[in-house]
């Protein structure tokens, strides 16, 4: 019941976009169990969210290639020191009132503008050529891609840029300024709602209604679902499967452009580095909702998001990756094709 | 399939050659220091050579290859060094090393039999990862991070081997896993495993049982890399930490199977010394060869307008990164994979076959749907499609 | 329309999967091998002669003058994210060497800085920091071996070294198995020595000091009751974070919590809900800031945990500033308290300012917290040279262990008989200004047992 009256009073802070502290900071009380449960469920959700909005990347790829797209968390990296760079140039400390709000949304646009046309090019260098070679080879390729992605990534770190502490390692990792700060939106009891996690909801949802607005209605949509079921078919169809696979790279990457801005902002670091593990995180939340199933990749990286919380919280820290892939392994074992993959053929 | 006389000549000539590199560096002082990242090669090699008899011959993508190479390079740590009760010697420990590594294939292999394709893939590399996290956290046995040392280094006949023996004995090693590799995939066993590769069902309506045959090639691959982390665990003297076995010595592994060529046992010879050689030699002398610079002070930025500021700042930034050439070394590896591919998608000695092959590129998920469906059931091509996930 | 049902094969699967094998059985025993043997040999050939001309380029060099020349090597993690400290780490023997003229004795110095990180890894290797060591061994002029930065990369290259004769000065290894009985392993440090001889030095102070400096620290300046201990699970982190659990249990400090956390996760929030129910006075990290030390921080903060952070070395350089933001660092957030073993480079006195100063104007920048060690590290290597008068590797092990009353950047002080160093000066500084102060010094008195 408690619960249900904090989602309540969450949503109005929502509402009112900004509600100040309820009570004063840190409750000389300790949390309680049940505050515990629910901060530990809304980082998860935070976390998840992000987490899905890269595993649509992946999915859709998969889906229509049958490519395990090893560069999309470097891609995702890459976006993140491209917003950096936005950031940087544009001045880190204008970013208040309404001028903030557009300069957010500009960055976030750009960014995805980026990642997706970086997705594209990378789709025609790299996949493009090796579209009759085996799939193996194919997977090669996106290794090697991202091994290009990661010291692209490492260069850029070096510019003498501010935000970059001038760039003279190039190697460290970098602080993202809090554009939008980590204070709490709303408080209840002692369970914190910032207002990161406030960001990641408005964004990530949005995009998502969006995403499946189009797979499912529009013309292009409908030309990635059949070029994902049967591409000899589709382009027997008229279909111009090179323009739909490049689409929807471009569709996958864009997001993972959003995504990534959201990450920066909500952890307040990028690395050269980090790729790995927004990749692996997102490709396993694709594989357990069932990959090349667009909603399993959200239900995927939302669980993904939450067993991590609550296996830091609840077990130790040091035993939650092997919790989550003993999970994912113990799901797939019993149902070999993810989550989601059996019941919905539809692969994006 | 008789094998010719100069075909013999000829790999007996290549062996001769790689064998006699130690002489020559002892004997020519060229500094030469080539042997030492060779020895490493030839582990590879047999760590590549047993990922491509799951990968190459029977299809079965392995994304954490690593992993059995971690429990190999542990078994033998545990089961030779002197702060545990054990104590065995080389040759013994390296027997038991195999058969953990192939019981631990088994324990992979059996219960995702039912699973495929890229499923099957992050099977392994979820396996992978938690073989690492618990070697990290069961710290009271493995020494967490700290690997456990010191470990017997290679004998021959009760005599310890230094740099040339190590080398020669891991040649031979690698010798034997390549003959071994190339009779299995002639045998009865091999063509087993290609046939389940193209197709699954086919290959079960002509009297071959996948499961078995799966089975045996994960046990197979597990214990050839559990000798090629004990091998190496042996000539470094330490286990390692667990970080050593990580993702990206499994993807190491899987380019220097499809680099060289997958399912080519040549290939993948070819495929170790091309993949570490570039690491350990050709970037390393490349290094050696740019030599590294000082960094001069930043210049001021601030100061400085329009062209000049481009020019600084272009000149700041090369500073800060470009100039040194370690900075270069993941975007030469990734380049030179992508540009491989590109241009030789089969692999630089593709197995015979391979070109044909290479069209369909479905090994990793073959058609069957459901092992335990009825085989074949009447599925009309549009059906097989649409059962695939 | 063939080229597009060769694209999808599954289209009529089951008789052509029958079909299509069968057709490949006939080309297997129909195929020439001669072209493909032809290609073999070529393409190994052509890679072979590609090795040996590229390994045997820089080689002219070392044989210009055999024998009045010698060499000493770097070997540290110069791929990755260590690379800052490591590069300043080199620039310090560099200018130990340049000082000198690179000339001792009439020996002209070289030095070379290997590297022991792969660009797979992105951090130490243990086979290149193996390959590392075979090599320096395999070159006669070679003499001295400086590193390694990673605790876990020395246990690799020090028993081959030792077995080889050549001595090697690390100036970044703290774990204190390394050196000292009774700390680490049973086994420890006779493993390392195969020869029976020390030939290992170091220029640091080793964890067990440090840990538990830090947490008399939290105890009577922070006057902390309760700490809540993570770690990043690695030998140095998990190290320190040990000694300073064992200092805290005995001295009456509650552990609240001990954690190993995961290096490359992207955030730590839930762990700080954790902490926070806990309710700790003091978080101490036990880690680097490679092992995302810097993001810890953050998220303490994000999560409303405004206590300080107490952190030992591997934080003490500029990325952790840079990673962690000047909004987490400040004293209002809780404050950042970071453990060192010697004093930072801009309270050095004598030859250590000296040395500052130098290195500020010929890189410009205040050299980060290791580079010191680096230069100490390569001055008492050419000091034992000077001394030994020989390129002889033993005669230049027995000058570095008996180097005594060494008026150094770090002060005057000797390595002892494990081969440690005897400074024992620790430093305790916090984050003020997006940089680093000085807080004050404390003794190494207390030893953690």
């Amino acid at each position: 019941m408690q619960q249900t009256v904090a989602a309540a009073e969450f949503l109005a802070a929502c509402a009112l976009s900004r509600v100040d502290a309820v009570s004063g900071f840190a409750r000389d009380g300790l949390l309680s169990s049940q505050e515990v449960f629910t901060q530990q469920l809304v980082t998860g959700l935070s976390n998840g969210m992000i987490i899905a909005l890269i595993a649509i990347g992946y999915t859709m790829v998969y889906g229509i290639i049958e490519l395990i797209n090893f560069a999309h968390g470097d891609l995702c990296m890459l976006g993140a020191y491209f917003a950096l760079t936005v950031v940087g140039a544009l001045g880190v400390d204008q970013w208040a009132g309404t001028g903030g709000m557009m300069g957010l949304v500009l960055v976030l646009v750009g960014t995805a503008a980026f990642c997706g046309s970086l997705n594209w090019s990378i789709n025609r260098l790299a996949y493009r050529p090796l579209r009759k070679a085996s799939k193996l080879s194919l997977l090669v390729s996106a290794i090697g891609a991202s091994f290009i992605l990661v010291n692209l990534g490492l260069f850029w770190g070096g510019l003498p840029m501010d935000v970059f502490a001038n760039g003279t390692s190039s190697a460290a990792p970098k602080a993202f300024p809090a554009l939008v700060s980590a204070d709490p939106a709303a408080q209840i009891g002692d369970v914190i709602y910032s207002r990161t996690d406030l960001l990641v909801l408005c964004v990530t949802l949005p995009l998502m209604v969006a995403l499946t607005y189009l797979v499912r209605f529009t013309k292009l949509g409908k030309a990635m679902r059949a070029v994902a079921q049967n591409p000899t078919g589709a382009s027997l169809m008229g279909i111009d499967v090179e323009r739909v696979i490049g689409a929807s790279f471009f569709i996958g990457g864009s997001l993972g452009g959003f995504a990534t801005v959201v990450y920066s902002l909500y952890n307040q670091t990028v690395s050269f580095q980090m790729g790995y593990r927004m990749g692996m995180d997102a490709f396993i939340a694709a594989v357990l909702g069932g990959i090349g199933n667009l909603p399993g990749a959200v239900l995927g990286g939302i669980l993904i998001g939450v067993i991590r919380s609550m296996s830091d919280g609840y077990l130790e820290a040091r035993w939650t990756n092997t919790v989550v892939f003993g999970i994912l392994i113990l799901i797939l074992v019993f149902r070999p094709s993810g989550l989601l993959g059996a019941k919905l053929r539809e692969k994006v | 399939m008789a094998i010719s006389s100069k075909r013999i000549t000829i790999n007996l000539l290549l062996i001769a050659a790689v064998a006699s590199i130690p002489i020559i560096e002892k004997f020519v002082p060229l500094g030469l220091h080539i042997s030492d990242p060779m020895t490493d090669v030839f582990v590879y090699a047999i760590l590549g050579l047993g990922l491509n008899i799951l990968t190459g011959f029977t299809g079965l993508l392995n994304l954490g290859v690593a992993a059995f190479a971690a429990i190999g390079a542990y078994v033998f740590a545990i089961s030779t060094c002197e702060i545990y009760p054990f104590q065995l010697g080389f040759w013994s420990a390296l027997g038991l090393t195999m058969a953990a590594g192939a019981l631990a294939g088994f324990a992979l292999g059996a219960p995702t039999l039912r699973v495929r394709g890229d499923y099957l893939a992050i099977v392994t590399l979820g396996f992978g990862e938690i073989v690492k996290d618990v070697l990290v956290n069961m710290d009271s046995i493995t020494k967490g991070t700290q690997g456990i040392n010191p470990l017997p280094p290679p004998t021959l006949f009760g005599h310890e081997l230094g740099g040339s023996g190590q080398y020669w004995l891991f040649m031979v090693f690698a010798l034997v896993v390549a003959i071994g590799a190339r009779s299995l995939e002639r045998s009865r066993i091999g063509r087993g495993w290609i046939s389940i590769r193209e197709d699954e069902l086919a290959s079960r309506a002509m009297g071959i049982r996948p499961d078995h045959a799966k089975m045996l090639a994960f046990a197979t691959c597990a214990s050839l890399a559990a000798l090629a982390g004990a091998l190496t665990a042996s000539r470094l003297s330490s286990s390692g930490e667990p970080g050593n076995y990580d993702f990206q010595i499994s993807i190491l592994a899987l380019c220097i199977v499809i680099v060289g060529g997958i399912g080519s046992v040549r290939g993948v010879l070819l495929g170790a010394l091309v993949m570490v050689g570039m690491n350990s030699i050709v970037l390393v002398k490349l290094t050696e060869l740019m030599g590294g610079s000082d960094a001069a002070p930043p210049a001021a930025l601030a100061d400085a307008h329009g062209l000049q500021w481009a020019f600084l700042f272009v000149k700041t930034w090369a500073q800060n990164v470009l100039i040194s050439p370690t900075n270069w070394k993941f975007l030469v590896f990734g380049l030179a994979l992508v540009l491989m591919m590109i241009f030789r998608p089969e692999g630089i000695l593709p197995a015979r076959g391979a070109k044909e092959d290479a069209p369909d590129g479905d090994e990793g998920s073959s058609g069957a749907s459901g092992v335990g469906g009825v085989p074949g059931g009447g599925a009309s091509p549009v059906a097989t499609k649409e059962l695939r996930p | 329309m063939d080229e597009l049902l060769g694209q999808t094969k599954d289209t009529d699967f089951v008789v052509t999967g029958l079909d299509g094998s069968r057709t490949r059985a006939g080309r297997f025993v129909s195929l020439s091998f001669r072209v493909m043997i032809r290609r073999t040999a070529s393409i190994v050939a052509a890679l072979t002669g590609a090795a040996f001309l590229l390994a045997a380029a820089p080689v002219h060099a070392v044989q210009d003058a055999p024998n009045k020349k010698l060499k000493i090597v770097s070997s540290l993690p110069q791929t990755g994210s260590a690379n800052a400290q490591t590069t300043s780490i080199v620039n310090g023997i560099k200018m130990a060497i340049d000082e000198r003229g690179a000339m001792v004795d009439g020996f002209k110095i070289e030095f070379e800085a290997m590297d022991d990180a792969s660009p797979q890894k992105g951090n130490w290797d243990g086979q290149i920091e193996s390959a590392n060591a075979k090599r320096a061994i395999a070159d006669p002029a070679v003499v001295g071996y400086i590193g390694t930065y990673n605790s876990g990369a020395a246990k690799i290259s020090m028993p081959l070294l030792n077995k080889a004769g050549l001595v090697m000065v690390s100036p970044g290894n703290t774990a204190a198995g390394l050196t000292k009985p009774g700390l680490g392993e049973p086994n420890e440090p006779a493993v390392y020595r195969p020869s029976g001889k020390v030939s290992y030095f170091r220029v640091v102070p080793a964890d067990d000091i440090q840990g538990a400096v830090a947490c008399e620290f939290c105890r009577n300046d922070l006057k902390a009751k309760k700490v809540f201990i993570l770690h990043d699970r690695e030998l140095y982190g998990k190290g320190i974070a040990d000694v300073f659990k064992k200092t805290a249990e005995a001295t009456g400090v509650e552990v609240v919590g001990f954690e190993g956390i995961d290096a490359k996760a992207s955030n730590y929030r839930s762990l700080v809900t954790k902490i926070r129910a806990a309710a700790p006075d003091v978080v101490f990290f036990g880690g680097t800031t490679q092992t995302n030390g810097a993001q810890v921080l953050k998220d303490l903060r994000a999560g409303g945990a405004k206590i300080p952070f107490v952190s030992p070395d591997g934080t003490f350089e500029k990325a952790f500033i840079e990673a962690a933001g000047k909004d987490s660092v400040t004293k209002e957030q809780g404050g950042v308290y970071i453990t060192f073993g010697g004093v930072p480079s801009e309270m050095l006195t004598g030859i250590g300012a000296k040395f500052v100063k130098s290195y500020q104007a010929k890189y410009g920048e205040i050299p980060e917290a290791y580079a010191v060690y680096g230069y100490e590290a390569g001055c008492v290597l050419l000091d034992a040279i000077d001394r030994a008068e020989t390129k002889d590797r033993a005669a230049i092990i027995a000058a570095v262990a008996a180097t005594k009353d060494f008026n150094g950047a770090l002060g005057t002080w000797s390595f002892d008989e494990n081969g440690d160093t005897s400074v024992r000066t620790m430093s305790i500084n916090t984050i003020e200004d997006g940089a680093f102060k000085f807080v004050r010094t404390a003794g190494g008195a207390a030893k953690a047992k």
